[in-house]
């Protein structure tokens, strides 16, 4: 490995996994030891079960379908967005070892062809809802409601995907490759299998590595900590 | 900023945070999905107004002191100094100018609660000098005359005598009463000032043969509409204590939006105790009494085509959405819905104290837009609405507009018909 990957695609991943960890525990920690009001803040008509409450803040949160009444262009980047996402992300579960149970199911052929059309197609769809999240917040009213962190994590996601793209759709190295990389650095041994470190596309890789890093480690500071909080301010709306 | 002490006002926003306004506080994408669902924003498209926005301006607050990374680099959150004159100024018109009517709540992929939030920036703003002197003198002048309510007593006794002489008129029962500070009653009801909310209430109650008495305290409050929660207790204080010394089993709360929302949702956080007795809204009363067959009406005795209006704390903040429609049903003949209603309703525009602000007349006015298309879409000559401020709202909408709308409360609209001699 050379010195920079080294550092991006190495060490600074364990940082990254550690000031992760860390900093969510700080935040859901902070959140439980703050006394709760006890107003009933929830608005009507609400579930009367407990079960009703239940799965409404479920549908709330990963539906929220009364956000699609009032911004339906919102809501459909939103579901899109998140939704390829949370795909992709399970997809790179492919990188850690096979999922064999799909394997079964598919074949080694199959398992490719999903990948291959699944991965890239995802790829490049996302692009779409992450592009409406930029350019909007050049526009009123949105521009004068954004703040510095809003184009921060915009500009960071666009980056991650567009090196992730490149090396989905340029890159001569492959899945045994990429495994090789990663069981590497659940050992603490950080290194580039010869089929990366002798590619053109290292640095790709590197860069691609280094910018989830960032995410990462910003994440729990951030207003991304709705992946977690959502649950909890749904639920007071059934209160 | 001259003769603010910073720290004082790092205090009242230290003793305010709790963990929903954490949450609201961390969560926001500021996606500005609720953009649209503000009346005012939509009419006026500006930022101000923006739900979002109006919270950012206490997120900005929040992120200086209180994140770990807004600490160290506010300019990456906007953050603000709580003594920022700019800041506080557009704190002003977002909070004072907020209905209160959570509109923005319900669209919201995260449930952010605007309202609860300006709560908070009503207390700073108070803390600093700068709450609403309007809303200041109008509670200030409530609570003394709730101290002085031996002088106002007298002259209450004495204006209840020709009230009782109505409802006996009307109802043709001699014996029909107003009694006040009656003990052991089972029923305490607060009012407002003036009899329009007592007459209706009075026949309502004796014809349901119900054992009520009438508060000496008006049921508004103009310190929750101030946002200075000290003084808001202070002046619901009254109708609780005189509840306790009554030992009433159950507090009625006339046709008042926030008075409700005060009684029911926010009193027991405020004094931290529960409450001996239950509180109910007149809407859920009516609608039990007509259920219990206990007052009678008249089916289909209002003939011109008629329109409901949901008052945002009787509605989307208390759940009264099938009661007051079963009663308009059963008395209107040609009942006729609003859209969007029920939980997406429109905010009349005149909540959160507006009505009773001259400086926001032509601002309620302008954003009751959307309340006066809705209105004229249905057709209706008439609308109910069990808020008082709903009621002023739509009051100054039909004159200004000229929708010549005959604009009634729910009780009204019961009593009308009701089988009563007073009656034709």
């Amino acid at each position: 490995m050379d010195v920079f990957s080294f550092i991006a695609a190495g060490i600074m991943v364990y940082v990254a996994v550690a000031v992760f960890i860390t900093g969510m525990a700080y935040q859901i920690v902070g959140w439980s030891r703050t006394p709760r009001s006890s107003v009933r803040l929830g608005l009507f008509p609400k579930p009367k079960s407990k079960a009703g409450r239940f799965f409404k803040v479920l549908k709330d949160s990963f539906i929220f379908p009364q956000s699609y009444a009032v911004d339906k262009a919102a809501w459909i980047f939103a579901i899109v967005f998140h939704g390829s996402l949370l795909v992709i992300l399970l997809a790179h579960f492919r990188l850690v070892r096979e999922f064999t149970p799909l394997v079964n199911l598919l074949g080694m052929e199959g398992m490719d062809t999903l990948s291959a059309i699944g991965g890239k197609t995802l790829g490049i769809i996302i692009i779409f809802p992450v592009l409406f999240y930029l350019l909007r917040r050049f526009i009123s009213p949105h521009k004068d409601l954004s703040v510095a962190e809003d184009y921060f994590l915009v500009i960071i996601l666009i980056l991650i995907i567009a090196f992730g793209d490149h090396l989905r759709f340029f890159a001569d190295f492959h899945v045994e490759d990429y495994r090789e990389y990663v069981q590497s650095l659940l050992v603490f041994r950080p290194s580039y299998p010869e089929a990366i470190a002798g590619s053109d596309a290292r640095l790709v890789l590197s860069l691609h590595v280094l910018f989830v890093n960032i995410l990462v480690i910003y994440f729990p500071f951030s207003k991304l900590m709705h992946i977690i909080g959502t649950f909890a301010a749904n639920k007071v709306r059934s209160d | 900023m001259d003769g603010v002490d910073k720290e004082a006002l790092k205090k009242v926003l230290k003793t305010r945070i709790n963990r929903q306004l954490l949450y609201y506080l961390d969560l926001c994408a500021r996606c500005s999905i609720c953009k649209d669902a503000c009346h005012q924003y939509t009419i006026t498209k500006d930022v101000l107004y923006l739900p979002a926005y109006r919270a950012e301006l206490i997120r900005r607050i929040y992120k200086k002191y209180y994140s770990p990374l807004g600490r160290i680099f506010p300019k990456f959150y906007e953050g603000r100094e709580i003594d920022d004159e700019k800041l506080l100024d557009e704190l002003y018109t977002a909070a004072y100018a907020c209905t209160g009517c959570r509109r923005c709540m319900y669209y919201c992929p995260f449930s952010i609660d605007t309202t609860w939030i300006l709560g908070v920036a009503k207390e700073i703003l108070n803390a600093a000098g700068r709450g609403c002197s309007i809303l200041e003198e109008l509670t200030n002048a409530s609570i003394e005359k709730g101290k002085n309510i031996g002088l106002f007593r007298d002259i209450m006794l004495d204006m209840l005598k020709s009230t009782e002489e109505e409802v006996q008129k009307k109802t043709g029962d001699k014996n029909a009463s107003i009694p006040v500070d009656k003990e052991g009653a089972d029923i305490l009801y607060a009012a407002l000032a003036g009899t329009h909310t007592i007459v209706p209430a009075a026949i309502i109650f004796n014809q349901a043969k119900k054992d009520w008495t009438l508060s000496l305290f008006e049921a508004a409050n103009y310190g929750y509409f101030l946002g200075d929660t000290a003084r808001a207790r202070e002046i619901a204080d009254r109708i609780v204590n005189e509840a306790k010394r009554l030992k009433v089993k159950e507090v009625i709360i006339t046709e008042c939006g926030h008075a409700y929302r005060v009684m029911k949702f926010l009193y027991e956080a405020w004094a931290e105790e529960k409450l001996p007795f239950r509180v109910t809204g007149i809407v859920e009363a009516i609608s039990d009494y007509v259920d219990d067959g206990l007052i009678k009406l008249k089916p289909g005795s209002f003939k011109d085509p008629i329109t409901y209006h949901d008052p945002c704390q009787v509605g989307r903040n208390a759940g009264f959405f099938d009661e007051p429609r079963k009663i308009m049903k059963i008395i209107a003949e040609d009942f006729r819905e609003m859209t969007p209603n029920r939980e997406k309703n429109w905010c009349c525009g005149g909540g959160g104290g507006l009505v009773a602000n001259p400086e926001m007349e032509d601002f309620r006015l302008k954003t009751g837009r959307l309340k006066t298309d809705q209105i004229k879409a249905t057709g209706a000559a008439a609308i109910v609405s069990p808020c008082e401020n709903c009621r002023l709202q739509l009051d100054n909408l039909n004159q200004k507009f000229g929708l010549g709308l005959e604009i009634k409360s729910l009780m009204d609209f019961v009593v009308d018909a009701m089988p009563l001699p007073g009656n034709k």
